[in-house]
């Protein structure tokens, strides 16, 4: 089947539009790690720098340790992505594919850990950490980030689209829950698991207030926690910070661009047969 | 039934969690050879080093001492509070204005006093009006650090193209009026002014000293209470002369940025000052900190004098002061004590004031500073240090309820155009109230035992589980017996996780909605239901709720657009991938770079959207400035934001639908708006069921968009429910009440889930 190859005349007007404002504060993000601080301020604002100030970034990068930061992100955001993508596609195939006295009931309880906001939750959580000794520690930054109900949210209404036949075929044969849960329904879920992969990976590579309170030493801290370092009450060095924002967001892009083809070519359910 | 016989991952899993719970407990007080003294300051990336040598200096004086120092440079205060609570507090802190009192009361900082020789400094070393911040009847609270007292910033070139010379140090207020005048405007002649005398954040710690020099005052000076003194002619008509110089003479812009106004924002007052669109500024010594260095290469040619006084007014100022204090926690208090009188004394000040941040606390080692700069701000700053008071935010408990109470008032007069005579009665009213309240809770502070309860609810709730998945397996009939094993031993993993550090905080916060909690203290007097009843009376709360709704209208209006961009986006056009990151781009930008390009797009004056607006011939719009538009603005950014979340959830949706249904329908003769009708919408239901969920629950839970753009004003127009919650439990320390109100939120966002819930399965067995 051939399909288009491009927008309609309409279409590109408007999606380049919607696009141009997308791409205005990361614009501003790359030109202000570029200029000297008092051009920051020119008012109305500049769009280029006239004097691009290269040095900002290995100054920034170097006036704190930035290495150990990308180190310790790499370290959490791994154990969190890899975690939630077992613990959530584990719960979520028992909300969605399976059958037991209770599940319903369990799943509004799983549900309703989202909506209580969590800046009266942040203090009973830091208590916990503090009783088990964990401060300061990467237990305390991975531990409470190992599953999400966002996620296995997610996986439940993607696991249910998938047809019963598969499964059954499965069973047929003798299939464990196990096996089914491990061999039919999660290599038919790849555009999910690489949605949440993503997600995962970026609200762990841009959480900033639980980093903060349970790190006390810049051998813990992570690259979020690094770049809120350039602001105080002195005010903010908007060049530092936005050249330090700008490499800390160059990781969440490349894994973007890597995944995102997930949402294209992931497999098709009509190349089988059901 | 017994563990033994459950499915094998389950009872490994359990296992584990036992174990962990029974050991995590014992490894936190091992015994340790060397002592560690921890230090917390607010030390931003280029002050850290400084503070990491002042650490270093005092190990290589006592090696037997490691010095862990912890900076916190944002967050600060939640993280001090935080660490009461659990016990952890730091054995040396700074301690800064907004927690001093609340410290302070709760007698739990050691008494310095005698400890004072250690310093090797004598007490007439010291500005008088510094030390008297830290000093309560004859204790000494913290060793004196730096200090600031306000002070006028000025722009000379402005001046000199003005005509103006540079101020006289005793000019009055209406000189200053004079000055600012002059000082506005309109360079581009579009009938607008652009360039500003003066700018005026309706913030409380910046003109307290102005109510002070025409002889008015915010409490009486001996009771604590407003008295007549707050609705005094004096009192008013220093309101009146502030809200005048943006109101009546129009010298001062409308108010751009409300947040961030002290961290320097590029749209805010020291952004225009910076960029040459503000004639006078007033500030504190820490303005001067990234300035002199645009001094220095010539970028800005500005001086400072001295705040302006009234005719027949007195001269006043305000300090505001940072000193090194040791926690009556530390364990090793001795040594915690001399590390804080290492750190103010006169050798470590000596080394900071090479790369100045602060005021000295010492006069002469402040002399050495002055000599040192060549602009002479630093002298000026020096001489006004004379005519400085202590600020009401360091002698009065939970002041940020003060603050609220009386910039929500001036904000009425100044936004709403009240008089101001009204708001003060009315704000009298409110603090009167506020301080009985504070007055009869601050008589019972149980001493701090470090103890949260915390591991309680643990226990038991880890026993309860373990007995309610016990009983529901035992209590199936056995041919579903071994759904239920299998259903539960694919929860487990999440189960454990959630239980541990979501559920368990969630009942602690039910339990805390009952009680009464300022975080600090380990005391929580139970109070029955009297948070809820107090809730709800409150009209703050219920406003709050009402523009969260109404917040939450945005929520199908960017589903839309999202799900409009994702069709366009699922086939293989060109360069599809680049325009999925384009979209994608604002989630993951960084939330203060979004908020700075939006103040200025917003902009009244020289904003892109009322430029284009102008361009278009339609009426230029207020925006953030406007209680009236301001909620509408921050969902058009929240829109914006969430539409390229949503597109990609949608993308993944899109692939789920088998492509032989549409080859099938085409073979019908549907065409594209059949397909998306009777095909796209009812396969793609549960992905617009989970963003409609979690987009929902999000939108009743924004707080970071509202706290960064407006802080919830202008006149509260913007504030939504957790900005309130927020407020209540980290400003304001009654987290008893704040859970309260969490509670409440919940229940409703428990409902309208419910609701979406049961309309989608309607739906689907309809279809």
């Amino acid at each position: 089947m051939k399909r288009k190859n491009s927008f309609s005349w309409l279409g590109t007007v408007f999606m380049a539009f919607l696009a141009f404002t997308m791409l205005i504060p990361f614009l501003w993000m790359v030109s202000t790690s570029l200029m000297s601080e008092v051009e920051v301020y020119q008012f109305p604002p500049r769009l280029f720098p006239s004097d691009p100030q290269w040095s900002n970034y290995s100054n920034a990068l170097t006036l704190l340790p930035f290495g150990r930061f990308f180190l310790n992100s790499i370290i959490v955001t791994s154990f969190a992505v890899l975690g939630q993508l077992f613990t959530c596609s584990m719960a979520a195939y028992a909300f969605a594919r399976l059958r037991f006295r209770g599940r319903d009931s369990l799943f509004a309880l799983f549900m309703s850990t989202m909506m209580v906001p969590s800046i009266v939750t942040l203090i009973p959580a830091y208590l916990i950490i503090a009783a088990f000794g964990w401060m300061n520690t990467f237990w305390a930054l991975i531990t409470p980030i190992l599953t999400s109900v966002w996620g296995i949210f997610l996986l439940r209404q993607f696991f249910q689209t998938i047809p019963v036949a598969y499964e059954e075929a499965a069973r047929l044969e003798g299939a464990s829950d196990w096996t089914i849960y491990w061999r039919v329904i999660l290599p038919l879920s790849k555009p999910a698991l690489a949605t949440l992969a993503v997600f995962a990976f970026m609200n762990t590579w841009k959480d900033f207030l639980w980093p903060l309170l349970v790190t006390s030493q810049n051998d813990m801290r992570t690259v979020e926690v690094g770049i809120a370092m350039f602001s105080s009450l002195q005010g903010t060095n908007w060049p530092f910070q936005m050249a330090a924002a700008v490499v800390v967001l160059l990781p969440i892009l490349l894994l973007f661009l890597a995944t995102q083809r997930y949402f294209i070519d992931g497999i098709s359910l009509s190349g089988l047969k059901s | 039934m017994t563990i033994s016989t459950l499915h094998k991952p389950f009872a490994l899993l359990v296992s584990i969690l036992c174990l962990w719970l029974v050991f995590s407990g014992c490894d936190s007080a091992l015994p340790s050879d060397t002592i560690t003294l921890r230090v917390a300051t607010w030390a931003s990336a280029e002050e850290f080093e400084l503070e990491e040598r002042m650490a270093e200096r005092f190990m290589e004086l006592h090696p037997e001492i490691k010095v862990e120092h912890e900076s916190i440079p944002s967050g600060y205060r939640e993280k001090i509070l935080a660490a009461y609570a659990a016990g952890t507090v730091p054995d040396v802190f700074l301690l800064d204005s907004p927690i001093i009192p609340a410290l302070m009361n709760r007698d739990l900082l050691v008494d310095l006093k005698p400890y004072e020789a250690q310093t090797g400094i004598q007490e007439e070393a010291y500005f008088p009006s510094v030390r008297a911040v830290f000093t309560r009847g004859e204790e000494l609270l913290a060793f004196p650090k730096d200090f600031t007292p306000l002070l006028v910033y000025y722009n000379r070139t402005l001046l000199r193209e003005a005509g103006l010379s540079d101020p006289d140090p005793d000019w009055t207020w209406d000189d200053f009026l004079t000055y600012a005048k002059a000082l506005t405007k309109d360079t581009d002649n579009d009938s607008a002014p652009d360039q500003f005398g003066t700018a005026f954040d309706n913030k409380l710690y910046l003109w307290q000293p102005w109510i002070w020099s025409n002889g008015g005052d915010i409490f009486s000076q001996d009771s604590l209470f407003t008295t007549e003194i707050l609705t005094s002619p004096q009192t008013e008509e220093a309101f009146q002369f502030l809200a005048d110089l943006r109101n009546k003479h129009g010298v001062a812009p409308p108010l751009v940025s409300v947040g961030n106004s002290r961290g320097g924002a590029v749209q805010g007052t020291v952004g225009m000052f910076y960029g040459g669109r503000l004639g006078m500024m007033v500030s504190g010594r820490w303005a001067y900190v990234r300035m002199r260095q645009y001094l220095e290469d010539g970028d800005l040619d500005v001086r400072v004098a001295p705040l302006p006084t009234p005719v027949g007014g007195q001269k006043s100022n305000v300090i505001y002061a940072a000193g090194w204090s040791v926690a009556k926690t530390s364990k090793n208090l001795d040594w915690a004590i001399k590390l804080a009188a290492f750190l103010s004394s006169e050798e470590a000040q000596l080394i900071r004031a090479q790369s100045p941040i602060g005021i000295p606390s010492l006069r002469n080692v402040a002399a050495i500073q002055a000599e040192q700069d060549p602009f002479g701000i630093e002298a000026v700053f020096m001489r006004e240090a004379e005519f400085g008071r202590q600020s009401w935010g360091t002698k009065v408990d939970a002041f940020s309820r003060i603050e609220y109470i009386l910039e929500s008032a001036f904000d009425r007069t100044l936004v709403g155009g009240e008089p101001i005579s009204l708001v003060l009665q009315e704000a009298r009213i409110e603090m009167d109230a506020q301080m009985a309240r504070s007055a009869e809770a601050s008589s019972d502070f149980a001493p701090l035992k470090g103890d949260s309860h915390i591991m309680g609810f643990l226990y038991w709730g880890a026993l309860l589980v373990l007995f309610g998945v016990a009983a529901s397996i035992w209590s199936t009939r056995r041919p579903y017996r071994s759904d239920v094993k299998t259903g539960f031993a694919f929860l487990t993993p999440s189960f454990i996780v959630l239980f541990v550090f979501v559920l368990i905080p969630l009942v602690f916060s039910l339990y805390l909605s009952f009680h009464q909690w300022d975080i600090i203290s380990s005391s929580k007097p139970f109070v029955g239901l009297s948070n809820f009843k107090t809730l709800w009376g409150d009209s703050q709360f219920w406003h709050a709720v009402r523009n969260t709704l109404i917040y939450t209208l945005h929520v199908p209006i960017s589903m839309a657009i999202s799900l409009g961009i994702a069709l366009l986006l699922q086939k293989n056009v060109r360069g599809a991938a680049l325009w999925r990151l384009i979209f994608f781009l604002p989630s993951v930008s960084s939330m203060v770079a979004i908020a700075m390009v939006w103040q200025w797009i917003y902009h009244p004056e020289f904003g892109l959207a009322n430029y284009t607006l102008r361009l278009m011939g339609i009426p230029a719009g207020t925006w953030l400035t406007d209680p009236n538009t301001a909620l509408i603005s921050v969902m058009i950014v929240n829109i914006w934001i969430s539409v390229g979340y949503q597109m990609i959830i949608f993308l993944a949706g899109l692939k789920g639908i088998p492509g032989t249904y549409y080859d099938a329908a085409r073979v019908d003769g549907a065409n594209k708006w059949h397909q998306f009708w009777h095909i796209t919408l009812p396969l793609l239901r549960p992905t617009t069921l989970f963003i409609l969920v979690t987009s929902i629950i999000s939108s009743f839970q924004v707080f970071t968009l509202v706290f960064i753009m407006t802080e919830g004003g202008p006149l509260d127009a913007t504030e939504v429910v957790v900005h309130h919650i927020y407020r209540n439990a980290y400003d304001f320390l009654q987290m008893g009440y704040a859970s309260a109100m969490a509670w409440v939120l919940f229940v409703m966002v428990a409902f309208i889930t419910w609701i979406q819930f049961r309309a989608s399965r309607n739906r689907v067995t309809y279809s």
